[in-house]
């Protein structure tokens, strides 16, 4: 290759570099909007785990029970009331609870708030977060804490519609999932009038009608799909014929959890599959809706109430590794990439700054799939990143020693890099093909923190196998202009003593 | 490196791994009857005593002065917590203490009390301090249960594409190494009673494939100069030394990058959580996977491979020499 193309194909890649550097880590007002509008650079926009941006808690009271601050504040300065609290509550620990709740039935209470937990756990657990816990609080609340998915931006408030959108879906979230009280299916003009327009028979067990009840995504549409029994698809073809011909204002079957209608299935005609599905306006809410009615649908509902939205407070917790940890993990993954960098340098001279090339479009093609698949990066998650890094760092550096190795056998640099690169072909092709299926294997079995590290790994194998194929090109465009080649890399000819 | 021998000291290696392991399980068995789990389930399923502090606006203006104030009455009661964390409320702000279960009721309840009169100075009424505690269920199950079938699945599919693309007698001791290490990793952590919650399952994933990086450099050094003219007549325990020395920096690169972060991320979220206690979790379970690779991977599975090797190539000798008879 000559100067001129090398210097060229040079200066095309290291520009889409630093451009794609710039973007992804600078953040600047927007032009026009009088620095109202702020452009989030990619690292601000990539969704960070609980340790890094905080947990958002609440704490879940049954009814007749109350805190010890919600006590005290009610009582304070109102002598009436405090009378009124004396008799009405008994102090439990930190908490108050009414005396009819008290007595004989303490015990069942106590069991009814464990049992609770144990289903709540459930529900959660079935969202996926990286990390949450559902614990009995004070024996006789329940405290939920989940983590705040935020971005950088969102936590730092620098983007405070989209925070407000990030806490919205978690509010919605608690307090669907907490919902108390049996799934019904209702409609006002055929169901029974007597009892709350409930379509099913007055006798009947709801959870022998459905199957499952699962979240539904393709082309960018939510759904819940439906799955039923053959008694449920029975008794949906009977109901949702009759309220075609009969409904005249409410042509839809409701699903109601406790009091609360959560959705509703507009009939146009009968319904006489196994399964349907009911659009909701995202995956979140479909999601959520999924997930609470299969608890219900399967018989699990929870035995006391614990009031209704507006009596939910969420703390937006600052995160258990500090305020700035997110600042300090992005310190520590620059620090590795220095590292690396500059081992490489130092080790292989201008041939370094190839893989120090490699390296810097490796952090760059990770931070875009970041935030383009928005994976929940956790310090877990740096870590496997991490890894993914020494594993394009170990494939180049096998190849540059083997490359080494060859050119002292007399070999030119052309030969050496060609021989080279030929004798590491299946090595490096069985390493990545199997840590990308063993990543796919965790990418799509896991849940949670161990899911996200799973997803990294597998871009980060996708990504090191393309890089050390790339890392070869550079090489040679690199190379290409320098009359010494064994210099370039650091490397020493062996002359055979038959030259 | 050049004098690495490993492969004559496998009863070495075999011991070290056997106690490790048996002591992780026995302290692990004993907990489980006398500490409440065979692990320290801590992170997302920690129970922990807390002190919440709940303050208004309009008694104090930022979390600071409360901080210290919170701060001044833990240290006269001679109590600290491992971990804090602030957050905003519709009338002001909440400051949460955690502390271990060991730390008695009593002081707590008296720590709050004390909180919460110097907090109502003003006597609104709106700022007061109370003590909790918070049973914590084994929560994320799911996590644990779904990583190991994930890592059963990974290491079923290493298995069969070594035994196609290898060998036999490698793909028996990738499979042995991805166990072994494992095994290290998750006696360690009985071992050392390090809070154990999605992030050590999410380590431990991280560990067997750290060591799936490593059999593949490993053995395909092992493949390449068995099928070498000279080497090949190398005896199978020099054949696999050799074969370590020259995969040793490719085999290092993973656990020495996760040694540096390791070492970075002590130092910086330490200095960013003001505590080491919370940064020990994921510290020493990613200390651990490194180590248990750098173990497992570079100085076991080259001396028991080197057995399984001399078994392979007795048998195969054996079989020619029958053929060659009949």
């Amino acid at each position: 290759m000559g100067k001129i193309k090398s210097a060229i194909i040079t200066a095309i890649i290291v520009a889409a570099v630093l451009v794609l550097a710039f973007f992804a880590t600078v953040s600047f007002p927007m032009a026009g909007t009088g620095g109202v509008d702020k452009y989030n650079s990619f690292i601000r926009s990539i969704h960070l785990g609980g340790g890094l941006t905080g947990e958002a808690h609440t704490v879940l009271y049954p009814e007749g029970v109350i805190s010890s601050e919600t006590y005290a504040y009610n009582t304070h300065d109102d002598e009436e009331k405090a009378k009124e609290y004396a008799e009405k509550y008994e102090k439990r620990g930190s908490v108050y609870v009414e005396k009819d709740r008290l007595g004989d039935d303490e015990n069942a209470f106590i069991e009814n708030v464990k049992n609770d937990v144990k289903i709540l756990n459930d529900r959660f657990n079935e969202k996926g977060y990286s990390s949450y816990s559902v614990s009995v609080q004070d024996v006789y609340t329940i405290r939920v804490t989940v983590p705040t998915n935020f971005t950088y931006a969102e936590y730092k408030k620098y983007d405070s519609s989209s925070r407000s959108a990030e806490t919205g879906k978690i509010s919605r979230t608690i307090e669907y999932l907490s919902r108390s009280g049996e799934l019904s299916l209702r409609n006002t003009d055929v169901g029974s009038a007597g009892n709350n327009n409930i379509l099913t028979p007055l006798n009947a067990d709801i959870t022998s009608y459905f199957k499952s009840f699962k979240k539904y995504s393709s082309a960018k549409r939510y759904a819940v799909k439906v799955n039923l029994t053959d008694k449920g698809s029975r008794l949906f073809e009977d109901k949702t014929n009759d309220i075609v011909t009969n409904a005249s204002s409410d042509k839809a079957v409701n699903f109601y959890v406790g009091e609360t209608k959560l959705i509703s299935l507009t009939v146009d005609s009968a319904i006489d599959g196994k399964n349907f599905y009911i659009t909701v306006d995202n995956k979140d809410y479909a999601e959520d809706y999924a997930i609470i009615l299969d608890s219900v649908a399967h018989g699990n509902t929870l035995s006391l109430d614990y009031g209704d939205a507006n009596d939910i407070q969420i703390v937006y917790a600052t995160p258990s590794f500090g305020e700035h940890a997110a600042i300090y993990l992005g310190v520590v993954l620059l620090l590795v990439l220095l590292g690396a960098v500059i081992f490489s340098v130092v080790r292989y001279r201008k041939l370094g700054l190839v893989n120090a090339l490699i390296v810097v479009i490796y952090a760059l093609a990770l931070t875009v799939a970041l935030l383009l698949i928005e994976i929940q990066l956790t310090v877990v998650g740096a870590f496997a990143a991490i890894l993914g890094l020494a594993l394009l760092c170990g494939s180049n550096m096998a190849a540059f020693e083997k490359i080494r190795s060859e050119s002292k056998k007399g070999k030119t640099m052309q030969s050496a890099v060609k021989s080279g690169y030929k004798a590491l072909l299946t090595a490096i092709l069985d390493l990545h093909i199997i840590i990308v299926v063993a990543s796919l294997l965790v990418t799509l079995i896991c849940v949670g923190a161990v899911q996200a590290c799973g997803f990294i790994m597998l871009i980060a194998s996708v990504a090191s196998y393309i890089l050390y194929w790339f890392t070869r090109f550079m090489w040679f465009v690199l190379s290409s202009p320098a009359r010494d080649k064994f210099k370039f890399c650091g490397f020493k000819r062996e002359v055979p003593l038959d030259d | 490196m050049t004098n690495l021998k490993l492969c004559s000291k496998m009863h070495v290696m075999l011991i070290v791994s056997s106690v490790l392991i048996a002591v992780g399980i026995a302290v692990g068995l004993i907990c489980q009857f006398v500490a409440g789990g065979y692990f320290n389930y801590g992170d997302d399923y920690k129970s922990y005593k807390s002190v919440e502090v709940s303050y208004a606006f309009v008694d104090f203006s930022d979390e600071d002065n409360v901080k210290d104030i919170c701060d001044e009455a833990f240290k006269n009661a001679k109590i600290s917590y491992f971990e804090s964390s602030y957050g905003d409320t519709s009338l002001g702000g909440e400051l949460v203490f955690k502390f271990s279960k060991t730390v008695k009721n009593e002081k707590l309840e008296a720590v709050a009390q004390e909180i919460t009169q110097k907090l109502n100075v003003a006597d609104t009424g709106l700022s007061n301090a109370s003590f909790h505690e918070v049973e914590t269920q084994l929560g994320s199950e799911k996590a644990l249960v779904y990583g190991a079938i994930a890592v059963a699945s990974a290491v079923a599919f290493q298995f069969v594409y070594f035994a196609v693309r290898y060998k036999l007698t490698m793909a028996f001791a990738a499979l042995l190494a991805d166990v072994h290490n494992l095994g290290i990793f998750v006696s360690l952590l009985a071992i050392t009673r390090l809070p154990v919650g999605s992030a050590a399952v999410a380590f431990a994933v991280l560990t067997v494939l750290m060591t799936m990086i490593g059999c593949c450099f490993y053995f395909d050094r092992v493949r390449k100069n068995a099928k070498n003219e000279v080497l090949s007549k190398l005896d199978s325990f020099e054949l696999c030394d050799l074969s370590v020395r020259e995969s040793f920096s490719s085999v290092c690169v993973s656990a020495v990058g996760f040694a540096v972060a390791c070492l970075l991320v002590f130092v910086l979220l330490s200095i960013s959580a003001l505590s080491v206690v919370g940064v020990l979790a994921p510290v020493f379970c990613a200390l651990f996977a490194a180590a248990a690779n750098i173990y497992g991977t570079l100085f076991f599975t080259p001396s028991v491979y080197s057995r399984f090797k001399r078994i392979g190539d007795g048998f195969k000798a054996d079989r020619a020499a029958k053929v060659k008879k009949s």
